[in-house]
This record gives C-alpha cells, sequence and structure tokens, in this order.
C-alpha cells in the first residue's frame, strides 16, 4: 500500500519529515517499509495562463494558433495542435527555457510559418499523468495567471509503500497510518469536520440484506445531478502516486476515500438498478455476472452479491460489475458503503483470482463504524467535484449493531510475556494513545476500539504494547533446555550420510513427487504397493502428480542430466521419505535411503583399467554401510522389479529384508535414457536408524596367527556368500576371519561345478596355535560343506 | 726393506686400491687378496711367534694397524658403493610427481544438510533436543492445532498440495511448515519442552529462481514456566552470532503469524557487509531471516497446556534461505538439481 507524505500530514503534525527517521519508526510499528519513492515536478519555466483568443493556423489544418494571459504585460502567442480547448481555458504555458521531464528543453520554433515561442502542455508532456489526448486544462481552483505552475502542485512529496500483515485492518489507510505515528509520537490525531448538504428530495432507494452475516452493514446513498468529468488535478495526482488510474471523477472520488479511511465504496449507476431496490444476498446456483474488468464469471451460492431485484449487480466487496458501471452518460448514483464479513470476502476473491483494493481492506476487516463517515465524506466530495446533489435518506441496514470488545489484562501480563518491567501507567497511556480505552486497575479493563478486530485477548494487548514500547526496550536472556543431546536416529542418520559421502557419492534432493509415468517406467507389477502410489490432490501439473514410492527415479534421472552434460561418472545418493496408502489417518512414510552410480571407477584417467561400475558397487557399499552403523547387513541373491534379473539381492538385516541392491534392469535404464550399467539400491532406514550400534572392543592377541586357503568344488549355483557362512559356522571358536579370496569355472573342473577359495585366519588370544590342533576344525569344516552345499575340499 | 716397512707400503696401496673398487664384488676380491688367508698380512701375523723377540712388538703393532686400517677403508667403500647403488636404483624409480594421483573419490552432503546439521548442533548446545514429524499431515495439525482458522488463506488450494488420502478433500496434505510438529510434540509431552524440527515442507509454487514447492524449515519451540520475548531475543541472537558471526546484530519488527502472539519478523546485520549494504542485503544492511513470536495461547490450548501456567517462543527458519544466503547460491532451484557441477561445489 502506497501511503503520501503529505497526505498523511493532513491529519498529523509530525515532529519531524526524515526520511530514514519516519521509515524506522513504520517499519517499528509492524508497517513494514517496502520502499520510499521521493516524487517531485520534473520541468521548470512553466506557467499558467488563460487563452484568449485561438484562430486558426494559416498554413496547417489540423494547427492552431493560441493566445494566452500569463499574466504579464503582452500576450503570448503559440502554436497549438490540441482541440480539447476553448478561449477562456486557463492552461499549462511552458515559455522558451523552460525544460519538461526527460530534459527536454522548450525554445522558439517556428511551426508552418508561425513563429511558436514555448508550447501549452499536455498532463503527459508535464510527467503528471498519462493523458496526451489533449491539453492539460485547469479547473476554476487554478493558481493566479502567470505563477510557477510547479509551485502549485502538491510536491515534492515522499510516498512509502508498506506491506501491512493481515491482522492490521485498520493500518490499510491513510487515516490509519496516520493514528499509528501519532500513537507513536503521542501527538493529536486530526480527523477533519465533514458536512454534507442534502437539498434533494428524499432517496426513494431501499435495502435489503438477506445475509446479514455476510454483510452486517449496509449504508446506500443517492446522489443527483452528476456530472461526469475529471476529477481534480490534485486528486488525480495522489491516486497515481497511490499507485491507482485516475478514471473519472466519481470513480476517483470512491478511490480517493477508500484509500483515506480504509473503507471501500461502490458507486452504481442509479438509473441501471431496477426499481432503485437493492438486494444482498448469496448468489443463486448458476448465475453469472460480468465484473468490471469483463469478466463473465460463474458465481458460486457461497458468493454474496449486491443484486437488484432480480440479477446480480456487483460481487459484494470484491468488485462491481458492468451493467450499473458509472459512465459519461450516468447522472444519478447510488453510493455503497458497506461492511463485508472478512473470511467471505477473503474466500470470494480468492474463488475468483481477483485482488481488488477492496479486496485488500475487507478480508482484513474493515472497521463496521466506519460507512457513515466514508458515505459522508465522498458524498462531499462528489457535491464539490462532480457536481452532486445529495439526496435526503441515508439508508443505513446495521440490524446487529457491534458490541465493543472487552478485555481484562493483569498487571503482570506484560512482564509474564514480555521480560520487561513496564509501569502500568505506561501501559495504559500506550494503549489509550491507540485508541483502547481503559479502566486503571488490575485487572486493567480494557475496551478495543471497533477499527481493531484482531484484539480480543491479554495477549494482543501484550504486542500492542511492545509495538509502542520497541523491541530494543526488551532484554536478552538465554534459557537452556535439559539437554539430551542429539537423539540417536539423527546421529544415525548422519553416519549413513556420512558414510555414503566417504565412498564418493554425491547426496541430491528431488521432490516428493513425481508424474505417474516415472512410477510406470520401474515396470513395478500390480501387486507391487510401490506400483499404486497416493495422488496429490491438486498438483500443479501431472509431472509432480503422485507422491513417491522410491527413491529411484530421482536418481535415475540425476544419471541422466549428469550424462547428457558429459559429466558420464556419477554415484549420486538420497535420503527422504516414501509415501503408501495405508488405513491410518495418514499415509505411511518410511524413510529411505537410494544411491545410483553409473560410468567409470574412480581412478587417476591416465592409468585407468577401464573398469566400470557394476553389482560389485552395491553389494560393495552395503558392506559399507553395516560396518558404519555396526549393523551385520548382508545380501541375498534373489531377483527384483526394476532390477536386473541375475545382478539383484535383498538386503538383510537380522532376517528381515530392509532393500534391494544390484544393477537396473537395463529396461528400466532404458526408460530413464540412461546408458551403461547402473549399479543401484534402495533401503527402508526405519529399522536402521532405530538399531543401536552394536559394538564390542577386544583386546588384538599378541600371538601370531595361523592362516591357510581351503578350496572346495561346488555346484555353480551355490552363493559365495552361503559358502562363507558354512565356512565361518564350522570354523570353531578360534577362526578370526574367513575371506572368499578365489573364485574359478572351467577345466578340470566339471561343467556345472565352480571352485571357491577361502582364505581362513586362526588365532587364539592367550598362545600360539599350532598347525596340527587345526586338523579337526579342517574336517568338520569339510564335512558341513560337504553336507550343506554339496561341496567337496580341492585342496588345503 | 723390513717387515714393518713391508705392511706400511701394503697399507698405503692397499687403502688406494680399495678406494678404487668400481663394485661391491671387486671390493671383496681386493679385501680378500689383502686380508685374507694367503695375503702378505696374514702370513705376517702367522711368522710373529717366529720373529725376533726384540722386533715382535713393533711388527704385530704394524699388523694390526694394516689390518685395522685395510678394514676401515673396505667398510667406508662399501658404504659409498652402496649409496651409490642405491642411488641409481631410485633414479630409475623417478615418476612424474604432478601426474594426477589415486585420490579416494569424495562424496557430498547436500549443503541444505550441511546447514541443517550445523543448525542443529547449535540448538543441541542450548539444551535442545530434535523433533520430526510426518511430511503429509492432517489439515488439523497444520493448521487447526495451530490456531489458524478454517477460512485462512494459506489453506486454499492455490497455496497448499492435497494428498488423496481419507474422505475428507481438504484433510491430508503436504505440509506448508514445521510447526505441526510443536502441536504434535506438545499433545505427547509435558512442559518444559525445548526442542526444534527440522524438516521438509510443501508449498504450491511453480519452480523457478526464488521458488520451490519443496523447501526445508526448521522449528523452534521453547515452553517454560516464566518463558518471555527477552528469551526468545536472547536465544535467537545467541543463533544469529553462531551462525552468522560473533558481531551479528538482531533486530525485530512487528509482524503477524496466527500461532504467535506477539509475532515478530527478526533481521540480522548483513554478514557479508557489516551492515553498510550489499547485494546480500538488498542495500539494506539487514538480511529479513526468520518469523518468530510467543505461543499463541489458542495454541496451548488445542494441546492441553495451560497458557495461564506456561509461557514459550516459537520460531520457524528457512533452512534452503539460510543456506543460499551464507554461501550465496544464486538460485533457490539449484538446490534440487543433481548436476554434478552443482553438486560437487557442496564439498
Amino acid at each position: 500500500m502506497k501511503v503520501s507524505l503529505r497526505w498523511i500530514q493532513e491529519f498529523v503534525d509530525l515532529p519531524t519529515t526524515d526520511v530514514d527517521e519516519l521509515e524506522r519508526v513504520m517499519s517499528n510499528l509492524g508497517l513494514e517499509v517496502e520502499g520510499v519513492e521521493h516524487v517531485d515536478t520534473d520541468f521548470t519555466g512553466v506557467v499558467v495562463g488563460r487563452v484568449t483568443e485561438v484562430a486558426p493556423h494559416p498554413n496547417a489544418d489540423k494547427l492552431r494558433v493560441a493566445t494566452c494571459d500569463i499574466g504579464a504585460d503582452e500576450p503570448h502567442t503559440v502554436v497549438c495542435g490540441a482541440w480539447n480547448f476553448d478561449e477562456g481555458a486557463v492552461v499549462t504555458v511552458a515559455l522558451p527555457g523552460a525544460v519538461l521531464p526527460g530534459g527536454f528543453e522548450i525554445g522558439t520554433r517556428e511551426i508552418r510559418g508561425v513563429p511558436s515561442p514555448g508550447m501549452i502542455c499536455s498532463e503527459r508532456e508535464l510527467g503528471l499523468g498519462e493523458d496526451a489526448d489533449g491539453i492539460l486544462v485547469l479547473d476554476d481552483d487554478h493558481p493566479p495567471l502567470g505563477a510557477d505552475f510547479a509551485d502549485a502542485l502538491p510536491y515534492p512529496d515522499v510516498v512509502f509503500d508498506l506491506s501491512i500483515t493481515p491482522n492490521r485492518p485498520d493500518a490499510m489507510s491513510v487515516h490509519g497510518v496516520a493514528r499509528d505515528l501519532a500513537a507513536h509520537y503521542d501527538i493529536d490525531l486530526r480527523r477533519p469536520e465533514i458536512t454534507v448538504e442534502t437539498p434533494g428530495a428524499d432517496t426513494a432507494i431501499t435495502v435489503r440484506v438477506e445475509d446479514p452475516e455476510r454483510c452486517p452493514r449496509f449504508t446506500a446513498r443517492e446522489i443527483r445531478d452528476i456530472e461526469i468529468g475529471a476529477a481534480p488535478l490534485w486528486m488525480r495526482l495522489r491516486l497515481r502516486d497511490a499507485g491507482m488510474r485516475p478514471i473519472n471523477n466519481v470513480v476517483d472520488i470512491t478511490n480517493y476515500v477508500m484509500l483515506e479511511y480504509g473503507q471501500p465504496l461502490h458507486a452504481f449507476d442509479l438509473d441501471e438498478v431496477p426499481d432503485e431496490t437493492i438486494v444482498v444476498r448469496r448468489a443463486g446456483k448458476g448465475e453469472r455476472l460480468t465484473t468490471l474488468d469483463s469478466v463473465d464469471r460463474a458465481l458460486s451460492t457461497e458468493d454474496l452479491v449486491i443484486a437488484g431485484p432480480d440479477e446480480a449487480l456487483a460481487l459484494a466487496g470484491v468488485m462491481g460489475g458492468e451493467t450499473s458501471e458509472v459512465s459519461e452518460e450516468t447522472s444519478r448514483i447510488l453510493l455503497e458503503v458497506a461492511h463485508f464479513s472478512a473470511p467471505h470476502v477473503l474466500l470470494t476473491g480468492k474463488r475468483h483470482a481477483l485482488r481488488s483494493e477492496a479486496v485488500a481492506r475487507f478480508e482484513r476487516g474493515v472497521d463496521p463504524e466506519l460507512p457513515p463517515l466514508a458515505s459522508d465524506r465522498a458524498a462531499a466530495l462528489m457535491a464539490e467535484y462532480a457536481g452532486g446533489t445529495v439526496a435526503g435518506g441515508f439508508v443505513d441496514e446495521y440490524p446487529g449493531e457491534a458490541e465493543a470488545t472487552r478485555v481484562d489484562l493483569p498487571a503482570d501480563e506484560v512482564t509474564r510475556l514480555l521480560g520487561v518491567e513496564i509501569d502500568p501507567d505506561t501501559i495504559a497511556g500506550y494503549l489509550e494513545r491507540l485508541g483502547f480505552t481503559v479502566e486503571r486497575g488490575d485487572p486493567m479493563r480494557v475496551t478495543v476500539p471497533s477499527y481493531r478486530p484482531d484484539v480480543s485477548r491479554p495477549a494482543d494487548l501484550v504486542e500492542e504494547v511492545l509495538r509502542l514500547h520497541g523491541f530494543d526496550a526488551v532484554p536478552e536472556r538465554v534459557p537452556h533446555g535439559p539437554g539430551g543431546g542429539l537423539p540417536d536416529a539423527e546421529a544415525r542418520r548422519r553416519a549413513v550420510r556420512a558414510a555414503m559421502v566417504g565412498a564418493g557419492y554425491h547426496e541430491t534432493m528431488s521432490y516428493a513427487f513425481v508424474g505417474p509415468g516415472d512410477v510406470e517406467a520401474m515396470g513395478y507389477p500390480d501387486d507391487d504397493v510401490r506400483a499404486h502410489p497416493v495422488g496429490v490432490r491438486n498438483p500443479l501439473n501431472e509431472e509432480e502428480g503422485v507422491l513417491r514410492t522410491t527413491l529411484l527415479p530421482g536418481l535415475l534421472r540425476g544419471l541422466r542430466v549428469n550424462q547428457t552434460r558429459n559429466n558420464p561418472d556419477v554415484a549420486l545418493f538420497e535420503m527422504g521419505r516414501t509415501f503408501f496408502a495405508d488405513a491410518g489417518p495418514l499415509p505411511h512414510q518410511p524413510e529411505h535411503l537410494a544411491f545410483a552410480t553409473v560410468g567409470a571407477v574412480p581412478g587417476p584417467a591416465w592409468s585407468h583399467g577401464g573398469e566400470v561400475r557394476d553389482w560389485t558397487d552395491a553389494t560393495g557399499l552395503v558392506a559399507t554401510l553395516g560396518e558404519a552403523l555396526g549393523l551385520d547387513l548382508h545380501v541375498r541373491q534373489t531377483s527384483r522389479p526394476g532390477f536386473h534379473p541375475g545382478r539383484c539381492a535383498d538386503v538383510v538385516l537380522d532376517g528381515a529384508v530392509i532393500g534391494t541392491v544390484g544393477e537396473i534392469h537395463p529396461r528400466v535404464a532404458a526408460r530413464f535414457d540412461v546408458t551403461g550399467r547402473v549399479a543401484a539400491g534402495e533401503l527402508d532406514l526405519t529399522s536402521v536408524l532405530q538399531r543401536p550400534p552394536h559394538r564390542v572392543f577386544v583386546t588384538p592377541s599378541p600371538y601370531p596367527p595361523v592362516v591357510f586357503d581351503l578350496a572346495f568344488d561346488l555346484p555353480a549355483e551355490v552363493p559365495a556368500a552361503d559358502l562363507v557362512r558354512a565356512v565361518r559356522d564350522a570354523g570353531g571358536e578360534h577362526l578370526e576371519r574367513a575371506v572368499l579370496f578365489d573364485v574359478f569355472t572351467g577345466p578340470p573342473l566339471e561343467q556345472g561345478r565352480k571352485s571357491l577359495g577361502v582364505r581362513l585366519t586362526y588365532r587364539d588370544p592367550g598362545r600360539t596355535l599350532t598347525d596340527e590342533e587345526l586338523g579337526p576344525v579342517r574336517d568338520s569344516i569339510a564335512a558341513a560343506v560337504a553336507d550343506h552345499l554339496d561341496g567337496i575340499l580341492r585342496s588345503g | 726393506m723390513g717387515i714393518v716397512e713391508r705392511l706400511q707400503t701394503i697399507r698405503a696401496e692397499g687403502i688406494e686400491r680399495l678406494a678404487a673398487a668400481a663394485s661391491v664384488a671387486e671390493l671383496e676380491a681386493v679385501r680378500d687378496e689383502l686380508l685374507g688367508d694367503d695375503s702378505e698380512v696374514a702370513s705376517a701375523r702367522r711368522g710373529l711367534r717366529d720373529a725376533d723377540p726384540a722386533d715382535r712388538k713393533a711388527i704385530g703393532r704394524a699388523v694390526n694397524e694394516v689390518t685395522t686400517a685395510l678394514t676401515t677403508a673396505a667398510e667406508e667403500r662399501r658404504e659409498d658403493l652402496a649409496a651409490e647403488e642405491e642411488r641409481i636404483r631410485l633414479e630409475g624409480e623417478r615418476v612424474d610427481m604432478t601426474l594426477p594421483g589415486r585420490a579416494p573419490a569424495r562424496g557430498s552432503a547436500h549443503l541444505i544438510m550441511q546447514v541443517w546439521d550445523e543448525i542443529v548442533d547449535i540448538f543441541v548446545g542450548l539444551g535442545y533436543s530434535v523433533a520430526s514429524g510426518p511430511e503429509v499431515e492432517t489439515a488439523f495439525y497444520n493448521f487447526d492445532a495451530l490456531n489458524t482458522p478454517p477460512t485462512h488463506p494459506a489453506r486454499l488450494e492455490s497455496d497448499t498440495l492435497y494428498v488423496a488420502h481419507g474422505d475428507e478433500p481438504e484433510g491430508v496434505l503436504l505440509r506448508t511448515q514445521t510447526s505441526p510438529v510443536q502441536a504434535r510434540h506438545m499433545e505427547q509431552h509435558e512442559p518444559p519442552v525445548y526442542i526444534v524440527a527440522p524438516g521438509r515442507t510443501f508449498r504450491r509454487d511453480q519452480t523457478d529462481a526464488t521458488h520451490t514447492p519443496v523447501f526445508h524449515q526448521m522449528e523452534g519451540l521453547a515452553v517454560d514456566r516464566g518463558i518471555t520475548f527477552a528469551d526468545l531475543k536472547g536465544t535467537l541472537h545467541s543463533f544469529a552470532r553462531e551462525f552468522f558471526g560473533p558481531d551479528s546484530e538482531i533486530r525485530f519488527l512487528p509482524n503477524f503469524f496466527p500461532f504467535t502472539e506477539p509475532s515478530a519478523e527478526m533481521h540480522v546485520s548483513c554478514f557479508a557487509c557489516d551492515g553498510s549494504g550489499c547485494r546480500t542485503c538488498s542495500r539494506t544492511g539487514w538480511i529479513e531471516l526468520l518469523g518468530c513470536g510467543m505461543v499463541d495461547p489458542n495454541v496451548f490450548e488445542a494441546v492441553g497446556y495451560d497458557p495461564t501456567e506456561v509461557t514459550g517462543f516459537a520460531f520457524g527458519v528457512g533452512i534452503d534461505r539460510l543456506a543460499q544466503i551464507r554461501y550465496g547460491v544464486p538460485e533457490l532451484r539449484l538446490f534440487y538439481d543433481a548436476d554434478l557441477r552443482v553438486l560437487e561445489q557442496y564439498r
């Protein structure tokens, strides 16, 4: 909201005009200053003159020669191309030597053979408005002939652009801002006397409010003999500086009063209101209205309309309608000044995507006591500037007059909430300066003014006190909580992230929503919960239409992005929530970790062996994570949707499957336009984050180990992990380590067989072991492998 | 020439020959010739028994001197030769040390998560615990419990993403703020409560340079007997000093939030220009940092706390924004870009 300093000064005598100081004061009052504009005239050498004679130009049909009295001894004659004036018009004349906006210097020119010392100016040429159709014609209130026109304008001025919070309807006007400043400086706020003469016969307007909840008050009055024309220049300049476009005197006056007092007004062409009857009602089913912005709108039955006996004329509190719009022909108006409930206007405004100045005010809650004052102010201005005759009979439908809100403020409440001692008289003084009525005592009995619907509780009053007392006066204190440190789950989440970063993966973030196509591309079968994502009801676009059930699509897209940008070696991970339909009040939202990598294995390119990422990166990472978390994570070969059928394994923790790793199915990778083998995996972190690390510390044995290798001839389909587990299980208490170190197939082995070599390390914490005593363990390992895995000990 | 003189000649010649040996093998051969069993020195040592007793002492001393001198000379030469051989071998192993080395692959934690951890740690240091809540949330916790009336504009479909779950069309949503964690936590815990709740939040915004539909917030909440605005000021100043530097100043301006009263907006003096005005702070010297206030009595009532017994403060700070302003990230949407040229800058 833009407010002019000169306008504010019509209501208060400010102790300062220092812009920085005022900006600071307003911001501290909660009227955030978003911008400051210095407005001034940008021309010199322009004087006021009266046209005494207009003659045709001897050589040009479109030009005239105007003689002006500019208060000097000699008349001043210039050539003029405008036709919107006649003899007697008071105009602005730029004399030779004048400088107009844009540095445009005026001299004496000969125009088609006639010398023209200077020119008569249009509004636009003076930088005072957009109107360039004709020259600026001043009204009767003009300065004396010959006066410097720049001096006659209300400039220089400062315009503050304020951002008003939704709880401050009272501050949505020049008067309201002045009221806050008066409270701050503890100075008087003027409210100019307004007198409305009502010489005409009483109006025949009738008003029926059918929905007093949405429209608690409706006032109407009739103004006759209207002469539509331009509003006075000073008013147009005020509107322009406030960011509004001047339209005509009637509309400009309603806007002017709205800016001044914060009360939206609307003028109807009374001849377009059938039977001079107004009905305030809900819109009917299927009802339509073309609003002033020429949009034909389908109304909701939740919308409140101002209607005639039949058809809607305006969207109440939001925007007028086209049929009853004030036009050049308008001679009688119905001036509506009403109060509409804030939520209704807000919702109607949102429903129709209309952000009018009226909406901005009503949606916050306008003072219900304002309409008579605003109506008087507008009527008086119309009588003065639009030729209006105000009819008798002021209609004021106000059935349930609002009762003033009273709040008891306990004496210690301010200290209790703010931590600063302020004596009761000072508190009462602050509140009184803001317009509250205070009965001193404990508690203080405070009556809230009608323009502060936001204040209804002690805490609200404390905020008012704080606004005037200032935040700087509040001391600083740092309380300490009971402590307890980082929760385990948070610490473990960090450990997972650190392990991933240490393993060379970059963390990415993608949106929680994906397109249905992303889910389909993963190829989950119909009985897989991941194939049935929870939908977003009102997505911005289809590509963000469902909640993700897996993090993999985001990562695959990430790989693709890098491949297209000539970065072929990529390792990414993401940690985040996934969402699944659930019978409970909310969807199930487990936190997942997923990773995906493609391209060359890290290493200096000049000595690189050409190794590329594959499934071993995925299974190896499971081991890394297990170590980082102190958990026994292992993999179990399987095949899962989305993954390569022969290169896929479940991640198992204590017998429960918590995820899948392997290579992404080439068909799935192709659907995401990723080329090359993609090693990837996804884990549900829920159980991982809940489990404390299992750590047992052991002093290393000082004795040397016994190390030997065993190679087994096994069926090709036996997983290596099963062999290692069988060896460990049968290995006895001194087995320190069993590592798979060799794999081969082919002669001399039979078809369908393979050889796996395991290196075993034995050690005792208290003595040196001998080869001989390990003979029995060797035998029992061989027996176990033979029994469970059909393996034959080849050597060792 | 007497034997003693002869030994001195052997010594002098021997030292020269040893020094001239060109390899360890040659050195050993010369040494054997000079001091081995067949050498003149060995035979002189053997002849001592038969020597004239008057000369024996002098000859013995000469033999020992020659032996020591030649042994020492041989050792010295051996060390020289070994050093030279090592030098040649190592010279053969010379490489171009400026070739790229074998660096362990190093990834990166997302910048938002780095800032997340940093600010969580600041508050853990002040004795706060960390709370979390669901990202898909009920309208009750996201709005009603936070004193946000059913007609509040934030609830409109144009601003909030609603989720197809349950019967009510506007009953379940992607939370628009981390504040619902306040209400959930207070429902489950008796005061005192000192928590921060970092998390993902959502708004129905089209992605562009300054908007993303997903962003991150951290909610802070302290509820106890006797908590005042002074505690809010002190705590947030402490936070600002830790995050932006010890000279950070703060200021508060009145603002409005449904769930706090009084409400304020906190600004911090610009860390980039020390408040003199620059691009980071739009030439104002101040950075608008967060919203805060004293917990509204209606919020306490909604969770079953007695607002006459306890008071509290709450604040919400945008983590993406903190990361953006401190590291000068030009566009918010970069945070959701998987381009390695972005991610590698997070290291």
